[in-house]
C-alpha cells in the first residue's frame, strides 16, 4: 500500500513539473486569474447598468485560446445553432465548427470555433451577420414571391375575399 | 481551401422562393438554393416561436356548468385569438404595470346563463372583447365557420350559468401550444429519397409500396442503376404552412424570419457589449463544471481519501488549462496546440 502511494505522489509531481515547463502552461490561468479581476472591478463599477441590460446570455467557456474557443449561449438551441454552425462552416478562416446541447433539460447551447486565421469570436460574429443577411434575402424573396403570386391568376383565385 | 467554381456559380444565385399555393388559411411554397440547417431552422421558428396571443389568466366569477373551472380554462386558453399586428402587444413580463394593464392583454368577458328549456352552447363569439386594447385586431376570437358561431366552449343546462373574466396575452408555442401560429407545417425535401436520409421499409419492393409524394414529379427520380452521389446535399425545401386563423399564413412565415433575426441581433448585441464594457463575453463562467476543473492552479484541489495528495483530481488532473482535466483524460495538455 504505502509503496503504491509515493508512486502515484511521485507522478503527481512530475506531471507538474512537465507543465510547468511547458512554455504556455503558467499563461493561460493567469490570463484566467486578471480576466476575473476585472469583471469583479466591472460589476463594482456599474451595478445598474447590469439591472438595466439582460443578462449576459453568451459566455466563453474557459480553456479557449484566441483561434478556438467555445462559446456558450444561453436560451438558444438546434434553431441556432445548427443555422449557425452551417453558416460559421462556410467562412474560409474556419477550421472547424461545431455546437451541441449538453443536457435536453437545460437551455444552453455550446458552440466551438476553430479557426486558420482571425479570432473565433470574430468568426461567429461574421457568422451571425451572415446569418442575418441570409434571413433578409429569404425574406425578401418571399415577399416577391407572395406579391407576384397575389397578381397572378392562381392567386385572385385563392383570395375571394380582401 | 479551394473551391469549386460551380458550387460558386450556383451559390451566387443566391436563395429562391417560389409559392406554389396559397389561401386565406395555408401557403405552400418551395425553398431553393438553401441549406438543411436553415430550412430547418425557419421550420422551427414557425412551429414554436411566432408570437400570438391566447387566454392566459381566467378569473371565475360564476361557474354552474358540469364541467369543472379549470376544465373550461383550459379550453379557453385553446381559443384561437386574432393577433395580427401583435408587435404592437407587449409581452406580460416585460411590461411596467403590476399584474396586466390594457398595454400588455386582452380583456374577455364572458357571461352566459341559460333560461330556456333547450341546453344552451356557449361559442366563442359569445366572449366579449374589451374595447381597451393594443390594437383592433388583437383579441378577437377567430370565427371561420359559416354561421360564425367560433368553437364550442361550453353545453348549459337551464340554470346554470358561466361568468369570468379572460385575460389573453402575448406569448410562443415553446411555452404552451396554445400560441402555436401553425396547427402544422409540412416539411419536406427530397421526395425520391435518393440522398438515402431516410431507410423506407418495405416486404418486396420500397417503390411499389410507398405512395409517392406530390413533390415527386417535379423532382428527377432515381435513374436506373445511378451510383449514390455521396457529396450530394438537399436544396430544395416544400414547405406548406398551415395557420390556426390568428395570423395570415405569409404573415406567420415574415414573423418566423424576423424572430430568427431577432435572436441573432440579441446575440450580437450581446458579443459586441461584451467587449465594450470588458466584462461580459470572457465574464465568469458560472454554468456547471466537473469539480476538478475549479482551478487547480489557485487551490491544492481536494485530497481524495485514497492518498494521492495535492492537486491530482479523481481523473488524474494536475491540468494546465481548465479543459485539460475533463473526464475525457487529455492530462494537461488541451489537444489544440
Amino acid at each position: 500500500m504505502a509503496p503504491a502511494k509515493t508512486k502515484k505522489s511521485a507522478k503527481v509531481v512530475a506531471s507538474q513539473e512537465e507543465d510547468i515547463t511547458m512554455d504556455d502552461a503558467p499563461v493561460a490561468p493567469q490570463e484566467h486569474e486578471d480576466e476575473e479581476g476585472e469583471e469583479v472591478a466591472g460589476e463594482d463599477q456599474a451595478p445598474p447598468e447590469d439591472e438595466d441590460t439582460l443578462e449576459q446570455r453568451i459566455t466563453v467557456l474557459p480553456g479557449g485560446t484566441e483561434q478556438a474557443a467555445s462559446f456558450q449561449l444561453k436560451e438558444e438551441d438546434h434553431t441556432l445553432g445548427n443555422a449557425l454552425r452551417y453558416i460559421i462552416m462556410k467562412n474560409p478562416d474556419v477550421e472547424f465548427c461545431g455546437y451541441s446541447i449538453p443536457h435536453p433539460s437545460e437551455a444552453l447551447m455550446n458552440i466551438r470555433i476553430q479557426t486558420y486565421d482571425g479570432t473565433a469570436k470574430d468568426a461567429l460574429s461574421k457568422g451571425l451577420d451572415d446569418l442575418m443577411d441570409l434571413c433578409d434575402v429569404v425574406a425578401g424573396k418571399f415577399q416577391i414571391a407572395r406579391d407576384g403570386y397575389m397578381n397572378s391568376e392562381a392567386g385572385k383565385a385563392d383570395q375571394p375575399e380582401a | 481551401m479551394d473551391y469549386d467554381p460551380m458550387i460558386m456559380d450556383t451559390e451566387a444565385m443566391g436563395p429562391s422562393v417560389k409559392i406554389t399555393e396559397a389561401g386565406s388559411h395555408h401557403v405552400d411554397f418551395e425553398l431553393q438554393t438553401v441549406d438543411l440547417a436553415f430550412a430547418n431552422s425557419l421550420r422551427r421558428v414557425i412551429l414554436a416561436e411566432v408570437p400570438t396571443m391566447a387566454i392566459d389568466l381566467v378569473e371565475i366569477e360564476a361557474n354552474t356548468s358540469v364541467l369543472a373551472d379549470e376544465f373550461i380554462t383550459h379550453r379557453l386558453g385553446l381559443i384561437p385569438l386574432v393577433s395580427k399586428n401583435v408587435d404592437d402587444v407587449v409581452y406580460s413580463r416585460d411590461c411596467d404595470c403590476e399584474q396586466y394593464c390594457e398595454l400588455c392583454s386582452v380583456t374577455l368577458t364572458l357571461h352566459a346563463r341559460c333560461t330556456g328549456d333547450e341546453i344552451m352552447k356557449v361559442y366563442a363569439r359569445d366572449l366579449v372583447v374589451a374595447p381597451l386594447r393594443p390594437n383592433q385586431w388583437v383579441g378577437n376570437p377567430v370565427i371561420t365557420d359559416p354561421e360564425a358561431l367560433g368553437t364550442v366552449i361550453c353545453k348549459l343546462r337551464k340554470g346554470q350559468e358561466l361568468r369570468m373574466k379572460c385575460i389573453a396575452k402575448k406569448g410562443i408555442a415553446k411555452e404552451h401550444a396554445k400560441w402555436a401560429p401553425t396547427s402544422a407545417v409540412g416539411f419536406e425535401y427530397d421526395p425520391h429519397n435518393k440522398l438515402r436520409h431516410t431507410t423506407l421499409w418495405y416486404e418486396e419492393d420500397p417503390a411499389k409500396e410507398w405512395i409517392k409524394s406530390k413533390y415527386a414529379e417535379w423532382e428527377e427520380p432515381q435513374q436506373e442503376g445511378e451510383p449514390f452521389d455521396f457529396d450530394a446535399v438537399p436544396d430544395k425545401f416544400y414547405f406548406e404552412v398551415e395557420s390556426v386563423g390568428n395570423l395570415e399564413p405569409d404573415a406567420i412565415i415574415q414573423q418566423g424570419i424576423k424572430v430568427l433575426q431577432q435572436k441573432l441581433a440579441a446575440v450580437i448585441q450581446d458579443l459586441t457589449e461584451g467587449d465594450a464594457n470588458g466584462n461580459g463575453l470572457n465574464g465568469g463562467y458560472d454554468g456547471p463544471r466537473s469539480p476538478d476543473i475549479a482551478p487547480a492552479w489557485q487551490d491544492q484541489g481536494y485530497t481524495t481519501p485514497y492518498g494521492n495528495g495535492g492537486q491530482a483530481s479523481a481523473w488524474g488532473g494536475g491540468a494546465a488549462t481548465p479543459y485539460g482535466a475533463t473526464p475525457y483524460g487529455q492530462n494537461g495538455a488541451n489537444g489544440w496546440n
